[in-house]
């Protein structure tokens, strides 16, 4: 679990106004939701004073009919505002989906186009809470946030503006409190906010203890260390109860604080209404009616810090997705596009490292002509997988240059160049959906028949045939209900569908039954014949029908040539060759 | 729904009882007074009409009467005053008592948690993923405190507020007070109505979600494949597809939410407008006092809240209920039995395997395994990856649990010691180390007594001391996920470390210096000999030049014992040991191009 950090954002403007942007394009929306939330605070206040006219002008001097008449007018004014309501919560909620809507949609589309190492280095699970949760946030903000907190001043106004209608001096005495209200208020929010994210953050220890005990359980068992765990543990539970109760404790004096205002407000009221009415200085309705509003009043005052601090929350998460859209992008490259290509080759003193300077591959240099296959050799980290990331373009190289029918990749357009290479890698990855829709991935266009075509090529055709449902056969998450060999088999189709001119191969190691195996071997083979193709070799067949072998060693590219030739020379290739190829 | 709905909690709230009934006579005291405040309002109110009615019917007396009236008010304004104060200290008393109550049953539980979890074999970890483990401790145990913290309060104010409230108004006037509950029934009718509906969509919703997230959770993963075919602008299409289908089943989720709130404000104002309409009426024939009129207006807006409240406790009760069912489920995972009782003592360090075996899930890893490992002699074994090595190691400390046959110490079956005996008499150096988030001193420590610089000691053995001077802090340098990271070689003899200051009487090294290279290694082993002299050595390894001077060596294969004896007779037997042997000085040999 990640820690949660709420760090204290003040009220960053800027941030606001970045967050305000994703409303932008649905400001009409946004500007009739908070119409509405004026027009219902007005109407929805409206009850009382209602009551004061009911009282005052009819029930106290006793017309019946007028007393119909108000009555009639406060029901159409409850249908009214029922109908305000209903359209104004809608709009605002259904905003909200939209904007998260785009952000997501935002993400992922920023997402698509971060390079490879990024993903190196992040972990898929934080890249789903920024998508989701994150997002979630912003929501939070726009309907629970700014709208409640809208609703809440709005409707504090309202109410001031129907007491100070029907007597200054009373809503001048109601105003008396709105200092200390909000003195309340602020006291809160800043005790609240800090003990909550108090709270939070030893949680977030406590949570980070647990995983930590569950992940190394085996070291708890062996060493017997079971009372430190539970100690550790217990401490950071304890902690946690602390910041909880102390959040607690100012919730439990908040609340009926700010009840017992409300209710000291009332006394005050009666006591003053009382004797204005006496003395005929106000009338009866004005004290009914204030009686009403004075517990109306101090209901929004109360929940204005809920939404601060609602805010507040989203601020930190929407801080984290712009910190997202902040990282570079892939290069797109430039603008060479070319329908069909040669297919040659050419790596011109290679220089690389995933990390600084810790170099991957060293000066390397070799050319692979139209229609040639190349077998790559070597130890573990020789280089050779990454030699197969290059020429896709998948990281950047740090010195030299590598070039496709003559021209630097650089200069390729990104989606171009992928197109005119087929990658066949050593982990398949499936898609869930279906078995066509897999082989269809690089090449949407073709038709059902076409599939099948490249199916039937590379020796896949016969076992998607015995599936239930043969092309139409679900695959689901990550093809796991395939073998080995049949999503190698898939993943060549899936390759020869995409009618690469570039073939780049890293066969797998994972043992498969000599059937398949015969099968896989073949249709490496024809893969091979038919275009230019670089192919990191396991097996001994794939090497002595290669044009050229490279034997990598350390980022190098120590010895080349045919097989023959290089076992006859006794070097790396020899000893290579004897300790992995013999027993195949 | 059972009746008492905190009975499935009570293990838990017992210890706070005496609290949770402060709270709640508390409770009791606050809505009595709430109550009592309207009863107030309609007395000042009718007195002061009385002494208006009198000084406009122009009676003499009056002005007295209105001396008396004002008198009246202000004691009234008074009592209100007091019992606000009264509400102040009961209702912090009440909130406090009951909120804090679930917030120590919050904790009580994650303690009882995460104290059976440490009980339980390894074999239970295995099988479960530690996300899930996770949201147990968290979000379940916050939904019982939730729960707890509002179920106990909201559910009784409600109840005794609307009880209250319609109480006193029947006793005003029963018959408005029958009309102002008119809609009630509609209101309850529809909230159930719209609440089940509410349901259905909430599901649909997180459904549509789970696939939206499916989706992008595939997509990263295959993001390799997604850039190689180019297909970033399909997959946003089809993203955006799901995401239309999320925003559509959220609209109709919305448009059945965005009614409840202003139909239940709907209801709750129909009584508002039947009273004005009725009791207006009476207090215009002169059969309600104008008092009565206010006081009952203040009674109806305190009748319909606890509809509302009691639909929250119900959502909160079910959501707590699906929670505790999914602690309970580990709460009766049996721990790992433990023979206990006192220690039982172990002086030689024998170790007997008979006709062990042992399956996975996925296959036999041992198969029929007999050895015997003299007290004070190293065993090492050798064999593929997946050949059964660690699976024998682990099965010594009974991390796992023997399918078949025996495994003694000393002539003492595994399962006849105590757990505690038996894995104090081990010292187990496994092939992936784990270091907690704490300092290296603390990590090979592992909460033992460190009187007199047995860690240096132990680190020296190890070989890891020049690494530790090199340490920002020395041995106090935090290690581990959130400090600093340690190369696997130095992970790996902080293990070895971790192993040694515990003075094992047996010492299993599983794979265990691997990533340290063959010069360290050598000085490692030269210096455990001496500390082993006389202990029980059961060395596992890849590198045949790290088990060449063991007393004896077994090849495993697929589970079973294939070659034995010591490293001079197997490589004159020139069989699997022999060519492993070969193999490893030709590969040796590749370094030096």
């Amino acid at each position: 679990m990640e820690e949660e950090d709420l760090v204290e954002k003040g009220f960053d403007t800027k941030l606001l106004g970045r967050l305000m942007a994703f409303l932008r394009p649905y400001w009409r929306w946004v500007a009739l939701s908070f119409g509405l939330i004026l027009l219902t605070s007005v109407v929805r206040q409206a009850g009382p004073y209602l009551t004061k006219v009911a009282v005052d002008d009819y029930i106290v001097t006793g017309d019946l009919a007028g007393l119909k008449n108000i009555v009639l007018l406060f029901l159409a004014l409850l249908v009214a505002q029922f109908f305000f309501g209903y359209v104004q919560s809608f709009t605002a909620q259904i905003v909200g989906q939209w904007a998260m809507r785009d952000v997501r949609l935002r993400i992922f589309a920023h997402l698509q186009r971060l390079p490879l190492h990024f993903f190196d280095r992040t972990p898929v699970g934080q890249l789903m809470t920024r998508t989701t949760n994150d997002v979630e946030a912003l929501n939070e903000f726009f309907t629970r946030g700014a709208t409640a907190l809208c609703s809440d001043v709005f409707t504090i106004v309202t109410i001031l503006g129907y007491i100070f209608y029907m007597d200054v001096e009373l809503g001048l005495v109601t105003c008396a409190v709105l200092p200390l209200a909000t003195a309340t208020i602020f006291w809160l929010h800043r005790r609240t906010f800090h003990s909550f994210r108090r709270a939070r953050t030893r949680l977030a220890r406590f949570n980070a203890h647990l995983q930590e005990t569950i992940a190394g359980m085996e070291v708890v068992h062996l060493f017997k260390c079971e009372q430190r765990s539970v100690d550790r543990m217990g401490r950071a539970n304890d902690e946690y109860l602390d910041a909880r109760l102390e959040h607690t404790l100012y919730h439990s004096i908040y609340f009926p604080f700010m009840e017992v205002s409300g209710l000291l407000l009332t006394a005050l009221v009666l006591w003053y209404g009382a004797g204005e009415v006496l003395q005929e200085q106000a009338e009866w309705g004005v004290l009914v009616a204030m009686l009403q509003y004075v517990p109306r009043f101090f209901m929004p005052i109360r929940d204005i810090a809920d939404g601060f601090s609602t805010i507040q929350m989203a601020m930190a998460s929407s801080e984290r997705i712009f910190e997202l859209f902040a990282s570079e992008p892939e290069p797109e490259g430039g603008n060479v596009q070319l329908e069909r290509v040669q297919g040659t080759i050419e790596f011109s003193h290679v220089w690389f490292a995933y990390a600084e300077e810790e170099w991957v591959l060293r000066d390397v240099s070799f050319r692979a002509e139209s229609g040639q296959s190349l077998a790559l050799v070597g130890a573990t980290g020789a280089g050779k997988s990454t030699i197969v990331h290059l020429v896709c373009r998948f990281y950047e190289i740090q010195r030299g240059s590598i070039l496709v029918d003559g021209v630097d990749i650089r200069q390729w357009d990104m989606g171009a160049l992928r197109r005119r290479i087929g990658i066949v890698p050593q982990d398949v990855f499936l898609f869930s959906g279906d078995v066509e829709s897999n082989i269809r991935l690089g090449a949407p266009q073709l038709s059902s028949q076409e599939v099948e075509d490249a199916a039937r090529h590379v020796n896949a055709d016969r076992f998607i045939r015995a599936l239930p449902d043969g092309y139409a056969h679900a695959v689901n998450e990550r093809g796991t209900s395939f073998s080995t060999g049949q999503r190698q088999l898939l993943s060549f189709a899936r390759a020869l569908a995409a009618a690469p001119d570039i073939l780049v191969l890293d066969e797998a190691t994972a043992n498969v039954d000599t059937e398949t195996e015969m099968l896989i071997q073949e249709a490496v083979e024809k893969l091979m014949r038919e275009r230019t193709s670089i192919v990191i070799a396991h097996r001994l067949s794939t090497i002595s029908h290669a044009d050229k072998i490279l034997v990598m060693h350390r980022g190098q590219v120590r010895e080349e040539g045919r097989h023959e030739e290089l076992l006859a020379k006794g070097g790396i290739y020899y000893r290579l060759h004897q300790l992995q190829y013999r027993e195949t | 729904m059972q009746l008492n709905i905190f009975k499935p909690f009570s293990e838990y709230l017992r210890p706070y009882k005496t609290t949770i009934i402060l709270g709640l006579v508390l409770l009791l005291v606050v809505q009595a007074a709430y109550a009592a405040i309207p009863l107030v309002l309609k007395q000042a109110i009718d007195s002061t009409k009385a002494a208006l009615d009198a000084r406009l019917a122009g009676g003499a007396e009056w002005a007295q009467m209105a001396q008396n009236s004002k008198r009246d008010v202000a004691i009234y304004a008074g009592m209100i005053a007091a019992l606000a104060l009264v509400l102040m200290v009961g209702s912090v008393g009440m909130r406090w008592y009951l909120a804090s109550v679930s917030r120590r049953v919050e904790r009580d539980l994650r303690r009882a948690y995460f104290s059976h979890l440490l009980t339980l074999p390894l074999a239970f970890f295995q099988k479960r993923r530690v996300g899930d483990l996770m949201a147990r401790a968290a979000s379940d145990v916050e939904a019982i405190q939730r729960f707890l913290s509002n179920g106990l309060r909201l559910s009784l104010t409600g109840i005794l507020g609307f009880f209250l409230s319609l109480g006193l108004m029947c006793s005003i006037d029963w018959q408005l007070a029958l009309y102002a509950l008119l809609p009630m029934p509609v209101m309850v009718f529809t909230l159930r109505l719209v609440s089940e509906r509410t349901r259905q969509g909430y599901r649909r919703v997180q459904e549509q979600f789970g696939e939206m997230t499916a989706h992008l959770q595939e997509n990263l993963a295959g993001i390799r494949v997604v850039k190689a075919y180019v297909r970033g602008a399909a997959e946003l299409e089809r993203f955006a597809q799901h995401n239309a289908h999320y925003v559509a089943e959220n609209r109709r989720l919305i448009s059945l939410m965005s009614l409840f709130h202003p139909f239940t404000f709907l209801l709750s104002s129909l009584s508002l407008v039947l009273v004005l309409w009725l009791g207006g009426r009476q207090v215009l024939e002169g059969t309600l006092t104008l008092g009565a009129f206010v006081a009952f207006n203040a009674y109806l807006i305190r009748l319909s809240r606890p509809m509302m409240i009691l639909a929250r406790v119900v959502d909160e009760y079910q959501r707590a209920m699906a929670s505790m069912s999914r602690l309970e489920a580990i709460f009766q995972e049996p721990p790992q039995d433990d023979r206990g009782g006192d220690q039982v003592a172990i002086s030689g360090g024998e170790i007997e395997l008979r006709n062990v075996g042992f399956a996975y899930d996925s296959g036999v890893a041992l198969d029929q395994v007999n050895v015997r490992v003299p007290a004070g002699s190293i065993l090492a074994v050798v064999g593929r990856v997946g050949s059964g090595k660690t699976t024998l190691a682990r099965l010594i400390p009974r991390l796992i649990q023997a399918g078949q046959g025996q495994v003694l110490i000393d002539g003492v079956a595994l399962e006849d010691l105590p757990l505690a005996t038996l894995r104090g008499l081990i010292g187990y150096v496994p092939q992936d180390t784990f270091l907690f988030s704490d300092t290296l001193r603390e990590n090979i420590a592992l909460g033992l007594d460190d009187g007199d610089g047995q860690v240096e000691a132990a680190a020296e053995v190890a070989q890891l001391s020049a690494d530790i001077e090199q340490f920002p802090q020395g041995l106090e340098t935090v290690v581990g996920e959130r400090g600093v990271t340690l190369s696997g070689g130095q992970k790996q003899r902080a293990a070895l470390a971790r192993a040694i200051i515990r003075r094992p009487q047996i010492l299993i090294l599983d794979d265990a210096l691997a990533s340290v290279d063959t010069r360290t290694e050598e000085e490692i082993l030269k210096r455990l000999r001496q500390v082993m002299a006389t202990r029980t050595t059961i060395l596992i390894a890849h590198r045949i030049s790290t088990v060449k001077d063991a007393d004896h060596i077994l090849v495993l294969d697929a589970g079973r014992i294939v070659e034995q004896g010591t490293h001079a007779q197997l490589v004159e037997r020139g069989g699997v040991y022999a060519d492993m042997y070969r193999r490893q000085h030709l590969s040796s040999s590749l370094d030096n191009f």
